[in-house]
Formats: structure tokens, C-alpha cells, sequence
């Protein structure tokens, strides 16, 4: 499963059990589409850290990093990069 | 990580606990002595130490202290040893001083006291003045009334920044009266209010920064009954209440708060919430009354635990004032160490259910502080005031406390008789930092009623929470009259998100019930039949609150099924049964 899909079956699990996965773009916004409140960011971001065994920095907890899913995958590839 | 940031952000360092001494009576210097400060770095009472001794953050300091101490003992009126209770009381006998005229007076007595902390850079007296002034500019400039001054309120829509408390003071100088909902509210939302608010202009704050203006105050004269600011109850039905409050009743506020808490010049303040929320009048709007520093949290960073952490230890916060998720994020166990905060002289909760785990760690969290239980309503401001005792921090429900000077608290029973021994009732309270009442239509006046006996002539508020008053006489938080609960510290009635989610076309039944959450206090779960044939689903039916509620009030988890709801006997929903089978679900 590549990262995106992974990402995705979390999100639709956690905040849209029913929900099939495909039916959830990469670009639909999380935040102001009220799947994700700053509560739900942080499960999300200690899920992120935890499966994908990146550091999430206290600074780039910027709600813009995890807007989308694709914002966070672009987020964990870099993070992996910078590692 | 985020202490380098802020050293390249912040190259001149911030106040340190050297300042804050000058303004400080003698009980209060060995109170400071006594929080570890090391004597030898406060200066005597005599002044500062040398000039050319001091850090960079020093000389952002008043250096006269004679003169400092002059104001604020005769300007409170505080005796030198007075205990703080006896302090306020003493102020509420007192005419209220105005806080346009105190915060000039600031102003011109220590103008580069900071008055702000904002991402790291301070904001002085000065230049908040400053910009207070050119906003005043352009706000009259856009004045299109025959008089002087617009008497039309305005609208804000204002995240926190300096800007917009330039722009609050603006309105304030003016005596303008000016709604100041919560930014999260749905658009419509907002300008609904707008329009029933009367406001002839809503402005928004650009972010940038205005250089210094010439203009020079206009004469201010305090008019304790003119309205200027309107805030607004919760509002989950997505028409909140509107509450306006008069100069007066923040001015008496402002003095009791400032006398309880002991703020003055040097003092830093934490401020957690929007600035929409009635919190402020404490954490920013007593805090510049008294010459104090106000540390603002960035929204979009208030549930980042090191930043918060970072800012009660960089700037050495005297004063907290929270709703629970606050302390719950300084106080959950996770990688960072577990940080004491010395420096904090007050922390205050606020009337909400706090975990007993969470609140039994806060006295080692805060070691040199005094704990409070604080209860208000944003139509009367804070009413009640309990003071924690460290040891028993963990022992059952908090107590409400006393009635704050000049505060008259009732309980009363259901049929209308009040209620003065032990047992339940609604509580009433009149303050003297209430509003007059809504500026809604007249039904919602019947939250403020006169005496039920009518031995004075004093306006109540209904509260809407049920108290319970023990055989010693202390009061304990039981539950809401109506079917309110608190989510992150916002009041949120379960019925209107109820009302508001069975206007879908697509629901055939509707019930929500809250969940405990150790976090948010509460979370919100609705349980939902959709009418046949239809595709809703949860990615939808959230757009859908997004566009009608309130963030706090969209439910956490939806069930959206296409069977009945279960019902009691009776017919009614059987809120306990969705409870357990969504508590099924999850395990």
C-alpha cells in the first residue's frame, strides 16, 4: 500500500467509518470539510509519527501540513528526506 | 528546537522577573523573594540599580518606581498589608475606574513596558497606544454619520493580534460599541449577527502594522453606561445571544480582577482564548488596565503542549487562566519532561468539569501558585470564587465558592421559591459586571429576573446550571436545567445541534448525546437514520455542519444507520442505549 492509501484507510477509519476509502480525494480538505478538528490533529499527528516513525517537530505542527491527505504525504516524504 | 526559534525571532530578551518588582508593595517583594527569586537580583524600593547595568529587556522598564508605586497605590487604593480579599472588597466599594483612562495613563507613565508578547516580539505600551491612535484615525475617517462619531455599531472580525487590540482599544477611546463573535462561527452565521447587531461597517484586521500617528486623544470622558463591548453567548444553534456590556461593568470588573490578582506593571499574564471569549476580560483586558503584559497564544498553535510550555517559562507567566483542555495538555504524560512553572503566582480553572487526575497534578506543576476555581456566565462575568486547597486538589467535585464583592448568588427551586438550605436548585446571580440584557428579542429576556422574593431590587440572571449546596454550606456544580454541556470549554446545547442536524433533508432521526472525554470534557456523538433511498454518509452529513455549527459543536462521531433509533417504553429516544452501543463500537 503506498503511503497516500495508508494515510487515507487511517482517516476514513478514524473519522468516516463509513466511508469506502476511494470515495475520499487526496486533495479534500480535512480541516475545513469538519473531519478533522484541532483535537482530532492531534491523533492524527501522533498516528503519523508512530506508523511512519518520523519526528514530529512541536514547530511543524502547522494545521497546513496536514490539511489534505496528500499534504501529508508530502509531509512524511520530506520528513524521511531530512531524517 | 522552538527555543532557537524564538531566540532568532526575539533577539532582545523578554521580561525577566527583575522588572516586575518595581511596582510592588513590600508584602508583595517577599512574596516574590519567596517564589525563589533571588533577592539580590530584585531592586530595592529606593529604584532601579544603575542604568547602565541593566539587560536590554530592563530598560524596557519604568525606571521611576517611586512614581509607579505612587499610581497604583493611590489609583487601587490598596492598604500596604491588606490581604487581597479584603483588597477587592474594599475596591468594590470603590467607583470604578475607567480602563480607557487607566490604560492611557499606562501609556504615558511607562511606555515601553511591554504591554503584549506576540510570536515572540514584545509590543510596548507605546506603540500599542500608537496604534490604538491610528486606528481611531481610520475609523473616523470612514465615519459617515452627521455627528462626530458614528453611533452605529461596529463589527469585528478579529483573530487575536496586536492589530485587532489596537483596534478593541480604538473602539473603546471612541466609546463605540462594537460585536465581537467568535471567528469560528458559519458565515451566514456571522452575518446574521451582524445585521441584528445594528453594525453599520464589520471590519477585519489586514495583519499589518501601522507606523505612529499624530493624533492626539480626543477628550475621553467616562460614561459607565455606554455599551461598547458585545459578545456572544455560544450559540450552537447558530444563532448565539448577543450580550452587550457597558463601560461600567467592565470597568468594575477590570478593578476587581486587577485587586484580586494582584496585576501591575511587569506582571505577565497567559492568554489562552480567542478574543471573543468573555475570558479576555481578565487575561488581556484587566491585565492593560494595570500595566501588565499580556502573552498571547496563537490560536492555531493552542494545542501544541511545548509551545505552551515554552511561553508560561520564557516569559515568566504570573497569572493562568484556562479552561481544562489547557491544563490537560500541560499535564499529560508524553516525551517532553514535565516542566515546574514557578513563576505563576495564580492559576485559575474555570467552573468546568476538570478531571480530579488532571487537577491533582496541577499544584506540582505549579508549585509557588494559588489554585482557583472561578465560575462566571458571559452575562455576568464571574460570579463565584474558590480557592483550591493544594492538598485536597484531587477530592471529589470542586466547590463554586463565594460570591465575588458586590455579588449576590441565589439558589432557587423549582417552583420559584429560593432555596436556602442544603439540597439542589437553579442558581441565580446578580453582578455588578453584568450585562442589562440580551439584544435579542424580549422571550430571551426572561433570563433576567428580579428577586423571587423581591427583597432587593437587583436583576438576576438564570444561570441554567443546577447547584447543589452541601450541609456546610459549600456549592457544588450538579448539572444544566437544559441539555447543556461544555466541549473544549464551550457551552454547547445538545438540543440545538440536535434541531440543527434534523434540518437535513436527508435525516429521518436525529439524537445526540455527549460522551466524558478526559480532553474536551465532552464529545459529541449523533446517532442518525437517513431517510431511504438516500447516499449520505459522514464525509457529507460534516460538510453539512461545517456551513451550521459551530466547530465545537459538530459532533465528533456520527452513526448514520437506516434502522430506528432505540426508544424507551415511553417513546422517547433511550439516550442511554445509543450511549453503550456506540461505546460497543468502539471497543
Amino acid at each position: 500500500m503506498s503511503h497516500t492509501q495508508t494515510i487515507t484507510k487511517f482517516i476514513v477509519d478514524e473519522f468516516l467509518p463509513d466511508v469506502p476509502a476511494e470515495s475520499l480525494a487526496a486533495d479534500y480538505d480535512l480541516l475545513s470539510g469538519g473531519v478533522i478538528d484541532s483535537l482530532g490533529l492531534l491523533k492524527v499527528i501522533a498516528w503519523l509519527e508512530d506508523r511512519f516513525e518520523i519526528a514530529v517537530e512541536d514547530l511543524e505542527i502547522a494545521p497546513d501540513n496536514f490539511r489534505t491527505v496528500a499534504a501529508m504525504n508530502a509531509f512524511i516524504q520530506n520528513a524521511r528526506q531530512a531524517a | 528546537m522552538l527555543k532557537e526559534w524564538y531566540e532568532v525571532r526575539s533577539p532582545t530578551s523578554l521580561p525577566g522577573p527583575r522588572h516586575r518588582a518595581g511596582a510592588r508593595s513590600g508584602t508583595e517583594l517577599a512574596h516574590a523573594s519567596s517564589c525563589g527569586v533571588p533577592s539580590a537580583i530584585l531592586p530595592s524600593t529606593h529604584g532601579w540599580p544603575d542604568p547602565g547595568k541593566r539587560t536590554p529587556a530592563e530598560r524596557l522598564i519604568p525606571q521611576r518606581v517611586v512614581g509607579v508605586q505612587h499610581l497604583f497605590s493611590a489609583a487601587t487604593g490598596r492598604p500596604p498589608a491588606g490581604s487581597m480579599a479584603t483588597t477587592a472588597a474594599m475596591r468594590a466599594q470603590l467607583p470604578a475606574r475607567s480602563f480607557v483612562e487607566s490604560f492611557s495613563a499606562n501609556a504615558r507613565r511607562f511606555p515601553e513596558a511591554p504591554a503584549l508578547i506576540w510570536r515572540g516580539e514584545p509590543v510596548s505600551y507605546r506603540e500599542l497606544n500608537d496604534r490604538a491612535l491610528h486606528a481611531r484615525a481610520e475609523l473616523g475617517k470612514a465615519d459617515i454619520g452627521p455627528a462626530d462619531i458614528d453611533t452605529e455599531p461596529i463589527g469585528l472580525r478579529c483573530a487575536k493580534s496586536p492589530e485587532a487590540i489596537a483596534l478593541i482599544l480604538a473602539c473603546l477611546m471612541d466609546q463605540r460599541s462594537f460585536l465581537l463573535p467568535t471567528t469560528t462561527l458559519p458565515e451566514h452565521t456571522l452575518q446574521e449577527l451582524f445585521l441584528r447587531a445594528g453594525c453599520a461597517r464589520v471590519l477585519n484586521v489586514s495583519g499589518s502594522s501601522s507606523g505612529r500617528c499624530s493624533d492626539r486623544l480626543r477628550s475621553f470622558s467616562p460614561d459607565p453606561e455606554a455599551v461598547t463591548f458585545m459578545l456572544t453567548t455560544s450559540g450552537s444553534t447558530g444563532l448565539p445571544k448577543i450580550v452587550p456590556l457597558s463601560e461600567g461593568a467592565v470597568d468594575r470588573f477590570t478593578d476587581w480582577a486587577g485587586a484580586q490578582f494582584e496585576l501591575g506593571v511587569g506582571h505577565s499574564v497567559l492568554n489562552f482564548s480567542p478574543l471573543s471569549f468573555d475570558l479576555c476580560l481578565l487575561d488581556i483586558w484587566t491585565t492593560l488596565k494595570h500595566g501588565g503584559c499580556v502573552v498571547l497564544v496563537e490560536p492555531a498553535r493552542a494545542t501544541n503542549t511545548a509551545y505552551l510550555r515554552d511561553l508560561l517559562l520564557r516569559y515568566d507567566v504570573e497569572l493562568v487562566q484556562a479552561v481544562p483542555i489547557f491544563y490537560q495538555l500541560l499535564t499529560q504524560k508524553d516525551r517532553d519532561n514535565t516542566a515546574e512553572f514557578a513563576s505563576v503566582r495564580h492559576v485559575i480553572v474555570t467552573g468546568d468539569s476538570i478531571a480530579p487526575g488532571c487537577l491533582a497534578q496541577l499544584p506540582g506543576l505549579f508549585p509557588r501558585a494559588r489554585l482557583y476555581n472561578l465560575y462566571g456566565c458571559t452575562e455576568t462575568n464571574d460570579s463565584l470564587l474558590h480557592e483550591i486547597d493544594p492538598t485536597q486538589a484531587a477530592t471529589g467535585a470542586l466547590p463554586l465558592g463565594e460570591p465575588l464583592p458586590g455579588v449576590r448568588a441565589l439558589l432557587v427551586n423549582e417552583d420559584g421559591t429560593i432555596r436556602n438550605g442544603p439540597g439542589t436548585g437553579e442558581l441565580y446571580v446578580s453582578t455588578p459586571f453584568q450585562t442589562a440584557g440580551y439584544l435579542d428579542p424580549p422571550h430571551q429576556q426572561s433570563r433576567f429576573v428580579a428577586h423571587p422574593d423581591g427583597a432587593d431590587a437587583l436583576r438576576y440572571f438564570r444561570t441554567g446550571d443546577l447547584v447543589h449546596r452541601h450541609e456546610n454550606g459549600s456549592l457544588t456544580l450538579v448539572g444544566r436545567t437544559d441539555f447543556q454541556v461544555k466541549v473544549r470549554g464551550v457551552r454547547t446545547s445538545i438540543e440545538d445541534v440536535e434541531r440543527v442536524l434534523g434540518s437535513h433533508p436527508d435525516l429521518a432521526e436525529v439524537a445526540v448525546v455527549a460522551i466524558p472525554d478526559p480532553l474536551a470534557g465532552h464529545l459529541l456523538h449523533a446517532e442518525t437514520r437517513r431517510v431511504p433511498g438516500s447516499a449520505l454518509n459522514t464525509l457529507t452529513l460534516r460538510q453539512f455542519c461545517v456551513e451550521k455549527l459551530p466547530q465545537t459543536a459538530i459532533p465528533s462521531t456520527f452513526h448514520i444507520a437506516d434502522d430506528p433509533l432505540p426508544r424507551t417504553a415511553t417513546g422517547k429516544v433511550d439516550r442511554h442505549m445509543i450511549i453503550r452501543f456506540h461505546e460497543r463500537r468502539l471497543t
